[in-house]
C-alpha cells in the first residue's frame, strides 16, 4: 500500500553495521529477517524463482524489469525523492538530497515527509547506503536520470561534466575566461571550476547580475524544463552571452542545454517545481445519514439480484450465440439492454458480472451459445444477502473490466462483452483502492470523484497512467512524465467505473460506502478464513435491510396485480406465467391478458387452480372481470385439439370446423374435413396451432395417446463450468510461510557462497573440461567483458544437451541473453545465460 | 420507511390509496406526476419530462420533487432517478422568451453553452434573428410558437415571459344569481389566470364551460372560443347567456351555417380546418378582431392544423379545457408548448366524492353470435369484420331487454352504424339523431328528451361531444369508434352529470364475444378501469333470462 507502510527497521539495522556496505548485496546482508521479508512482500517478483543467495537477490532487484515494477508502485513524493536522487551526485549525503527537495528556502512539510520516503526507497532496495552515502540502485538511476532521449520529470538537464564531454580545449579557455575563471588546460579541473561557480550562490548571482535582461528571459524559459533550446548557427546576442559563459552548452549544432548546476541555482536549489509531500485530501462532498446510505445501497443490491435473475431468465431458452472471435455481438447486447430497459454499457456490466461470478458461460456446443451454468441454479437457492456477496466478491476480485466494452483496442477492433481482451490487471487494485478511500471517510459521506482521481494519481503516478490499452507497459513508462494522468487514462477510467459499478451493485449508496460494503472490503486482505468471516459479516449487515419477500398481491379491476414488494419465489414464478410483467422496481405490476391466462392453462393449470391461487394470494377480493377473464379463456381453452403425428383438428362442434374451413386465413394450413368433427392439416402441428390461434381460437395440442400436450418453459443450462479466474499481474503476494522458507533458503545459499573456505588448490581446468562458475559470477564476468570488449572462454550446453567450449567476445548482456561475437564459429551469436556452465577470462587476450 | 409510495424503475409511481398518508402523498406528487391509472387500490402516476416541466412552470423546484419522492417512498429511491429528476427539471427555464424594449422578442439564456447548442440546431436557425449579446438572441415575433415547439423537441423548453396583449376590452361578468362557481372551478380559473396560459383538466360533467366563463370574466376582453361542433357551440352560447352578463347579440357563431363575428365568437374546429384550393379560407377569423382570450374546448381533440394556427397566436392568452391530456395521436408535447402547461387538474373520483358528478355502474354485456353469424364473420373481409360483429342481431335483443329493464328512466342508446341505429330506433320506437338530422331538429329532440317527453333517444357519434343531457341516467353503447378511449370517456360522461334525485347512473356496453369487438371493448374499458370505474361483465343469456317478460 502507499506510504503508510514504511519499515523503519531497515534504517535501524543498517546503522548498526560496523563497516559501510560497498554493494547492494552487502547492504541487504546487514538487514534483519523482518526487513528482508518486507522487501520480498513489497516486490514479490524477486521471489520467483527463490533466489539462491543474497547476491542473486541483489542482482535480481537491480534488473530493469524489476526496478520499473518497483518504481511504478511508488507514490508521487517517494518518486520525486528518487528523481531528486537521480540528479544528485552518486553517492549523495542525506543533506544534499534534502537541499534538492526543499530548495534553499526550506519546506517543513517536505522535510517532515522526506525520511519516510527515503525509508520506503531503502525498504524496497531501490536505495542503499548509510545516510551520508545514499546510493540509488544503478538501474533506477539510469531510468530516472535525465538524458536527451528521456527528459527527466524534474526538467533538469545534464551536469556540466556530462554536457562538456568532448569540448575542445580552445573553447574551454574562452568559456573560462568569459566566466571570469582562471585558465587551466586540464579539462577535469575546468569542469570542476565551472560547476563550482554555478553551484556557488553568491558568485553565480554576481555573474547573472551582469547578464543582459533578454538573457535572463532565455534562462527563465529553460529553467523548469525542458532544458534544451534550439539556436541558429549565429545566435542572438543574449544567447551568445549565455553560451560564451557556459550557461548554455551546445549539445549539437543547433541545440543548447542549460546545465543542471545552473538550473538548480536559478531554481533556488529545488529539483522539483512543486514537491508534493502530502497526498491530496479526499474530503466529503455530500453527507447523508448512514441509514439513508445503507438503505439506498440495500435497495440497489436487491435490484442487482433481480437484474441478474432477469437477465438469465431472459436467456433461459438458449441465450445469444458466441461470436467466432469470442464474446457477445453488439446486436445481442443491444437486445439484452432493451430487454432489461437500461443503457448498453450498464447491460454489459451485468452480463460481465454474471459471467465473472460463474453464473453464465458458453455451453461449448458446436453452435456455441451463452447460457446459465448449474452454479446459477445453486445461486438462486441462496438467501438474497449471500447471493449479493457472491456477486460483490466476484466483482471486487475481477480483472475483467466491463467498462471497456464497446471501446476499441489498439488494432481498432471493438471489444465485445464476454469477449477476450477485457482483462486489465490493474482493475482489482484500483477498485479496492477507490473503495478504501471511500472507507476512509466518515460513514455516510460521499467524496467528489475528482478528488478520488487526484489521490489515485498521487499514490501511483506511474502506474496505469500509460496508454488506454492498459497493458502495463514496462518499457518506458518509468520515465514518462509523472504529472500525466488525465481523466482519459486507464486508471482514472477504472476508478470512475468503480464508482458507478459500486453504486449499481449497492456497495455504495448515493456515492457513500455502505456498512455492508465496508464489511466486504475487509475481505480479500487476509487468509481464506478471514475473508469468509468478512463476507459473512457483510451478508449479516445486509440481510435485515433487504425487504422481506411478500406472499400477497393486490388485484385490481383493470386486470392488474400489484406486488407491493418482492415476492416469494413460488408465488413470483406462478405469476410470471399467469400474467405479463408491466413495470418493475420496488414493486412489480402484473397485467392479466387472455394470452397470459392461456399460457398458464397451457402450462397445465386448471381454471379452478387459478381461481384458488388468486383468492389465496390476493389481499383484496378478486375482481369480477378477472374471474370472468379466466373462465372465458378456460371455456375456450382446449376446445380444439390438434394432433402431432399427422396434424389434425378435431372438435365436437362441427359448425366451428366449418367456420375454420370457411376462413380464408386457414388456406395456408391446408385443412380438409375428415369427419364432421375432425379436420386434417397439411401444415405441421406448430404452424397449425399458430394459424388457429391467429384466427382467434384457442386450440390445445394433443399427443398420440389423445391427451393434452403441456408446453412449459424449461431452463437451458451449460455443462458445469468454473468461473473465470482473475488474472492478477505478477506473482501473488507471498504469505508468511512461503516468505520465511524463502528467506531460510536464501540465507543458507548465502552462507554457502560467502563462507570462508580453505582455498582448495585451484585445479586448473583440465583441457576439455567445461569451466564451472556460479551464475552470479558468470553474469558479472560476461558483463565486465562486454564493457571492456574483451573475449572470454565459456562452457556451453546447447539445446540437445551437448557441451562445448567456445571463445566469445560479449557485445551485449540483457534479458538473460548474451549477444557475442563467437570466435569459435566466427559470427555473432546469442547465448542464453542459463546454458553457460561457466566462464573464464582468457589468460592472454588475442 | 413505510410510506404509501413505491417508485418503479420505469419512473412510474405506485400510490397505495388505502394508506393513511395517501392523501398527503397525492398532494405532494400531483404537481409533477401525471395520474395514469386510478383503479381501486393502487394508483399509478408517471413522472415524465413534461410533467416535471409542468411543475417547474408552476413554481416547484427539483428539491421539492426529490423530497416528496424520498419522504413518501416505501423503498429507497434509486439515486439515478433522483439525479435524473433534478437534471430534467434544471433544463426548464435556462432559456426564456421575453420582451426587449429595443429588440422586441428575445431569447435569453442563463447558461451560455445551452444557447450555443440550440443555435447550432438547423431547426432553430430559421427562427432566430441577430445575436444581441453573448446570452441573448432576437427571435422573429411571428415564430414565438414555432421556437417554443422546437426547443421543447430539443429538450430545452423555454419559459415564455413575453407577456400577452390585453386585446380589445369587453365587459364580461359572471351572473352568479342563485349559483356560484364551485371551489375547484374557482381554483382552476385562478390557476389559469396566474399562469397566463395553459390547460385545465377536469372530468366530463365537472363544468368546464363555467371555468371558461370564469376565465372570460377575468379577462374582460373579446374572446374566441373554439369548440368541436355546432351543437356544442350552441351549448356554449346558451350557457354563456345564462351564466354571464353577455347577451345573445354579443355572442356570434362561426360555423358551417353561420359566419358571425361578435365580441365573443364561438367557432368550430371543422370550419377552421376546411381547406379550399389548398388554403384555409377561414383562418382570417383569428385576425378579424383583437382577441384578448382564446378558449380551446376539448383540447385533446384539437386537430393538427389548429396547432399550426395556434403557433402564431402566442401573444394572446390561451385556455385549454379537457377531460384528459391523453391524445390518441401522442401530440401531448404540442399542447404543452403551444397552449401551455397544465394549470389545474382534479381526478374524477375526487370530484365524484365531492358530489359534483354522479357515481356510475359500468357493465359489459357479452353477446354470442349465432352460428350463421359466426360463419359469416369468419369469412368477412378484415375491414368489414368490426362492422359485422358490432351490428349483430343479438345486440338488438339485449338492448331491448335493457330498455325494458330501465323503463321510465331517461335512456340513451349510442352507436356507430346508422343502419343499426335506424333498426334500433324502429324497434324501440325512439327517435334517431344522426349526421343528417338538421341542427334544429336535433335541438328540438334534445329539448324534448330534457323535458322528459321522450325517454329513449338513439344517437350516433354526432352526439359524442359537448351535448348536455342532464337527465340521462342510462347509456347503452352498442358500437363505438373502434378502440377509442376518449370516446368511451365522453360517452360515460353523458351519464355522469349529477342527477336531480341522486340516483345511480348505468353505463352498458354491449359487446360480441370472441370477436374484435371484444378486443376493442377491452381497450376502451381499460381506460375506464384505470379511471377507477370498475365494471362487471355479464353474459347476455343471464341478462335476458333474468329479464324475460314472458317466461
Amino acid at each position: 500500500m502507499g506510504t503508510g507502510e514504511r519499515n523503519q527497521e531497515a534504517h535501524v539495522s543498517e546503522g548498526s553495521a560496523a563497516t559501510p556496505p560497498r554493494t547492494l548485496a552487502e547492504a541487504l546482508r546487514t538487514r534483519g529477517d523482518a526487513s528482508l521479508a518486507a522487501l520480498l512482500r513489497a516486490r514479490p517478483d524477486l521471489l520467483s524463482p527463490v533466489p539462491n543467495d543474497l547476491s542473486q537477490l541483489a542482482t535480481r532487484a537491480a534488473t530493469r524489469a524489476s526496478v520499473v515494477r518497483a518504481l511504478e508502485r511508488l507514490d508521487r513524493f517517494t518518486l520525486q525523492t528518487a528523481e531528486a536522487l537521480a540528479v544528485a551526485p552518486d553517492p549523495a549525503p542525506y543533506e544534499a538530497l534534502r537541499a534538492l527537495m526543499t530548495g534553499d528556502d526550506g519546506d517543513p512539510a517536505v522535510e517532515a515527509a522526506l525520511p519516510g520516503a527515503v525509508a520506503t526507497l531503502r525498504d524496497q532496495a531501490l536505495l542503499w547506503g548509510a545516510d551520508d552515502r545514499l546510493r540509488l540502485v544503478r538501474t533506477a538511476r539510469e531510468l530516472l536520470a535525465p538524458s536527451p532521449a528521456h527528459p527527466s520529470p524534474t526538467g533538469l538537464g545534464p551536469t556540466v561534466a556530462e554536457a562538456t564531454a568532448g569540448m575542445s580545449p580552445g573553447r574551454w579557455q574562452e568559456t573560462l575566461a568569459a566566466a571570469g575563471l582562471p585558465p587551466t588546460h586540464d579539462p577535469v579541473s575546468a569542469v570542476t571550476a565551472l560547476a563550482a561557480l554555478f553551484s556557488d550562490r553568491t558568485r553565480m548571482s554576481a555573474l547573472l547580475d551582469t547578464a543582459p535582461p533578454e538573457a535572463l528571459m532565455v534562462l527563465e524559459r529553460l529553467v523548469w524544463g525542458p532544458p534544451y533550446g534550439e539556436v541558429t548557427p549565429d545566435p542572438a546576442p543574449p544567447v551568445r552571452w549565455l553560451r560564451d559563459r557556459g550557461l548554455l552548452l551546445p549539445t549539437s549544432l543547433r541545440t543548447v542545454v542549460l546545465p543542471r548546476e545552473a538550473a538548480l541555482h536559478l531554481r533556488a536549489g529545488r529539483a522539483h517545481r512543486v514537491p508534493e509531500p502530502v497526498p491530496p485530501a479526499v474530503v466529503p462532498a455530500h453527507e447523508y445519514s448512514p441509514q439513508v446510505v445503507d438503505s439506498t445501497a440495500a435497495g440497489q443490491a436487491y435490484t442487482a439480484l433481480a437484474t441478474v435473475e432477469e437477465l438469465l431468465k431472459d436467456w433461459n431458452e438458449g441465450g445469444p450465440a458466441v461470436l467466432r472471435s469470442g464474446g457477445l455481438s453488439v446486436r445481442d447486447l443491444k437486445r439484452t439492454a432493451t430487454a432489461l430497459d437500461m443503457p448498453e454499457h450498464t447491460a454489459a456490466f451485468w452480463v460481465e458480472l454474471a459471467y465473472g461470478a460463474g453464473l453464465l458461460a458458453s455451453d461449448g456446443e458446436a453452435s456455441e451459445r451463452y447460457a446459465a451454468t448449474p452454479a446459477y441454479d445453486e445461486w438462486l437457492e441462496l438467501p438474497p444477502q449471500e447471493q449479493w456477496t457472491r456477486l460483490a466478491t466476484a466483482w471486487l476480485h475481477a480483472t475483467r473490466t466491463a467498462g471497456l466494452v464497446g471501446s476499441q483496442d489498439a488494432k481498432g477492433r471493438i471489444l465485445a462483452a464476454l469477449g477476450p481482451d477485457l482483462d486489465r490487471s490493474a482493475a482489482p487494485e484500483v477498485r479496492r483502492r477507490v473503495l478504501a478511500l471511500l472507507a476512509g471517510l466518515p460513514e455516510g459521506a460521499a467524496p467528489a470523484p475528482d478528488q478520488v482521481l487526484a489521490r489515485l494519481r498521487w499514490e501511483r503516478p506511474l502506474r496505469g497512467a500509460g496508454a488506454a490499452s492498459g497493458s502495463t507497459s514496462t518499457s518506458a513508462s518509468a520515465s514518462a512524465s509523472a504529472s500525466a494522468g488525465t481523466p482519459g487514462d486507464l486508471r482514472s477510467r477504472i476508478a470512475l467505473w468503480t464508482l458507478t459499478e459500486a453504486e449499481l451493485l449497492g456497495v455504495t449508496g448515493r456515492g457513500a460506502l455502505s456498512s455492508h460494503g465496508r464489511a466486504l472490503l475487509a475481505a480479500g486482505q487476509g487468509t481464506d478464513a478471514e475473508e469468509a468471516t468478512a463476507v459473512a459479516r457483510a451478508a449479516a449487515l445486509l440481510a435485515p435491510l433487504i425487504p422481506e419477500p411478500l406472499d400477497h398481491v393486490l388485484l385490481q379491476a383493470d386486470l392488474t396485480a400489484v406486488a407491493p414488494g418482492p415476492l416469494r419465489r413460488p408465488l413470483a414464478d406462478t405469476l410470471d406465467v399467469l400474467a405479463d410483467v408491466e413495470s418493475k422496481g420496488g414493486a412489480t405490476v402484473y397485467r392479466f391478458t387472455p394470452a397470459s391466462v392461456r399460457r398458464a392453462l397451457d402450462a397445465g393449470r386448471a381454471a379452478s387452480d387459478l381461481h384458488a391461487f388468486l383468492a389465496e394470494h390476493s389481499r383484496t377480493p378478486v375482481p369480477q372481470p378477472l374471474s370472468y377473464l379466466i373462465d372465458d379463456v378456460a371455456r375456450k381453452h382446449g376446445h380444439l385439439r390438434v394432433g402431432a403425428a399427422s396434424a389434425y383438428v378435431r372438435c365436437d362442434d362441427d359448425a366451428m370446423l366449418g367456420e375454420i374451413l370457411a376462413d380464408k386465413r386457414s388456406q395456408g394450413l391446408g385443412l380438409r374435413r375428415l369427419a364432421p368433427t375432425v379436420l386434417a392439416a397439411q401444415a405441421d402441428p406448430a404452424a397449425l396451432l399458430e394459424g388457429l390461434r391467429g384466427m382467434g381460437f384457442a386450440p390445445a395440442a394433443e399427443s398420440a395417446a389423445g391427451d393434452v400436450l403441456i408446453t412449459r418453459a424449461h431452463a437451458y443450462r451449460t455443462p458445469p463450468r468454473t468461473a473465470p479466474a482473475p488474472v492478477p499481474e505478477g506473482p501473488p503476494t507471498p504469505d508468511d510461510t512461503l516468505l520465511s522458507a524463502a528467506l531460510r533458503a536464501i540465507r543458507a545459499g548465502d552462507m554457502a557462497s560467502t563462507a570462508v573456505r580453505k582455498e582448495a588448490p585451484a585445479a586448473a581446468p583440465s583441457p576439455g573440461e567445461l569451466p564451472r562458475t556460479t551464475s552470479a559470477e558468470t553474469l558479472a564476468t560476461v558483463q565486465a567483458a562486454a564493457l571492456t570488449g574483451s573475449a572470454v572462454w565459456i562452457g556451453y550446453v546447447n539445446a540437445d544437451g551437448a557441451a562445448s567450449q567456445r571463445v566469445i567476445a560479449p557485445v551485449r548482456v540483457e534479458g538473460g541473453f548474451v549477444t557475442a561475437y563467437d570466435h569459435t564459429a566466427d559470427e555473432v551469436r546469442t547465448y542464453p545465460l542459463h546454458r553457460i556452465t561457466g566462464v573464464a577470462e582468457l589468460a592472454d587476450s588475442p | 420507511m413505510n410510506g404509501p409510495l413505491i417508485v418503479q424503475s420505469d419512473k412510474t409511481l405506485l400510490l397505495e390509496v388505502d394508506h393513511e398518508r395517501a392523501d398527503d402523498c397525492r398532494r405532494a406528487i400531483a404537481p409533477f406526476a401525471e395520474l395514469e391509472r386510478a383503479p381501486e387500490h393502487i394508483h399509478t402516476y408517471r413522472v415524465t419530462p413534461l410533467g416535471l416541466w409542468n411543475a417547474r412552470a408552476a413554481g416547484h423546484d427539483a428539491e421539492q420533487v426529490v423530497d416528496a419522492l424520498v419522504e413518501f417512498s416505501r423503498y429507497p429511491v434509486p439515486h439515478a432517478l433522483l439525479v435524473d429528476v433534478a437534471e430534467t427539471m434544471a433544463r426548464y427555464g435556462r432559456l426564456t422568451l421575453s420582451k426587449h424594449p429595443v429588440h422586441g422578442l428575445v431569447l435569453t439564456s442563463t447558461d451560455r453553452p445551452v444557447l450555443e447548442e440550440i443555435l447550432r440546431s438547423k431547426k432553430v436557425q430559421p427562427l432566430v434573428g441577430a445575436r444581441i449579446d453573448a446570452d441573448t438572441v432576437a427571435v422573429h415575433p411571428s415564430e414565438r410558437g414555432q421556437i417554443k415547439q422546437t426547443l421543447l423537441k430539443l429538450g430545452w423548453p423555454a419559459e415564455d415571459l413575453a407577456g400577452y396583449v390585453d386585446g380589445e376590452a369587453h365587459a364580461i361578468d359572471l351572473a352568479e344569481d342563485g349559483w356560484a362557481l364551485r371551489p375547484y372551478q374557482k381554483q382552476a380559473v385562478e390557476g389559469f389566470w396566474h399562469g397566463g396560459s395553459g390547460v385545465v383538466v377536469l372530468p366530463c360533467g365537472a363544468g368546464k364551460t363555467l371555468v371558461g366563463a370564469g376565465a372570460m370574466a377575468q379577462a374582460k376582453a373579446t374572446t374566441l372560443i373554439l369548440v368541436t361542433n355546432t351543437v356544442s357551440a350552441r351549448q356554449w352560447k346558451h350557457e354563456l347567456v345564462k351564466r354571464t352578463s353577455l347577451t345573445e347579440d354579443e355572442i356570434g357563431e362561426y360555423s358551417g351555417t353561420r359566419k358571425e363575428i361578435r365580441p365573443v365568437t364561438i367557432a368550430t374546429y371543422q370550419v377552421l380546418t376546411t381547406k379550399r384550393k389548398g388554403i384555409y379560407p377561414h383562418l382570417e377569423l383569428f385576425d378579424s378582431r383583437d382577441w384578448g382570450l382564446i378558449v380551446y374546448d376539448e383540447v385533446h381533440l384539437l386537430p393538427a392544423p389548429v396547432f399550426k394556427f395556434t403557433a402564431d397566436l402566442q401573444a394572446r392568452r390561451r385556455l385549454g379545457l379537457t377531460a384528459t391530456l391523453v391524445r390518441e395521436d401522442g401530440r401531448e408535447s404540442d399542447v404543452f408548448s403551444l397552449i401551455g402547461p397544465k394549470r389545474f387538474d382534479a381526478p374524477w373520483k375526487e370530484i365524484e366524492a365531492q358530489g359534483y358528478i354522479a357515481p356510475a355502474d359500468c357493465v359489459e354485456v357479452r353477446v354470442n353470435l349465432t352460428e350463421s353469424e359466426r360463419l359469416a364473420y369468419a369469412t368477412a373481409e378484415t375491414e368489414e369484420k368490426y362492422r359485422f360483429c358490432a351490428t349483430t342481431a343479438t345486440k338488438r335483443k339485449v338492448t331491448e331487454a335493457l330498455v325494458r329493464k330501465f323503463a321510465g328512466q331517461q335512456i340513451l342508446v349510442i352507436g356507430q352504424y346508422i343502419d343499426q341505429l335506424d333498426e334500433l330506433g324502429e324497434h324501440l320506437d325512439a327517435p334517431v339523431i344522426k349526421g343528417e338530422t338538421s341542427n334544429a331538429q336535433r335541438e328540438k329532440l334534445f329539448d324534448a328528451f330534457r323535458q322528459g317527453e321522450i325517454s329513449v333517444l338513439v344517437v350516433s357519434k354526432v352526439a359524442n361531444f359537448s351535448i348536455d343531457l342532464p337527465e340521462a341516467t342510462v347509456a347503452i353503447q352498442v358500437s363505438g369508434t373502434f378502440g377509442s378511449r376518449q370516446e368511451e370517456a365522453q360517452r360515460l360522461g353523458r351519464v355522469l352529470r349529477p342527477k336531480a334525485d341522486g340516483h345511480q347512473a348505468h353505463f352498458y356496453s354491449v359487446v360480441a364475444r370472441d370477436t374484435i369487438d371484444q378486443d376493442f371493448a377491452a381497450h376502451r374499458q381499460r381506460f375506464l378501469a384505470e379511471q377507477g370505474y370498475a365494471y362487471r361483465i355479464v353474459d347476455a343469456d343471464e341478462l335476458m333470462a333474468a329479464d324475460d317478460p314472458t317466461p
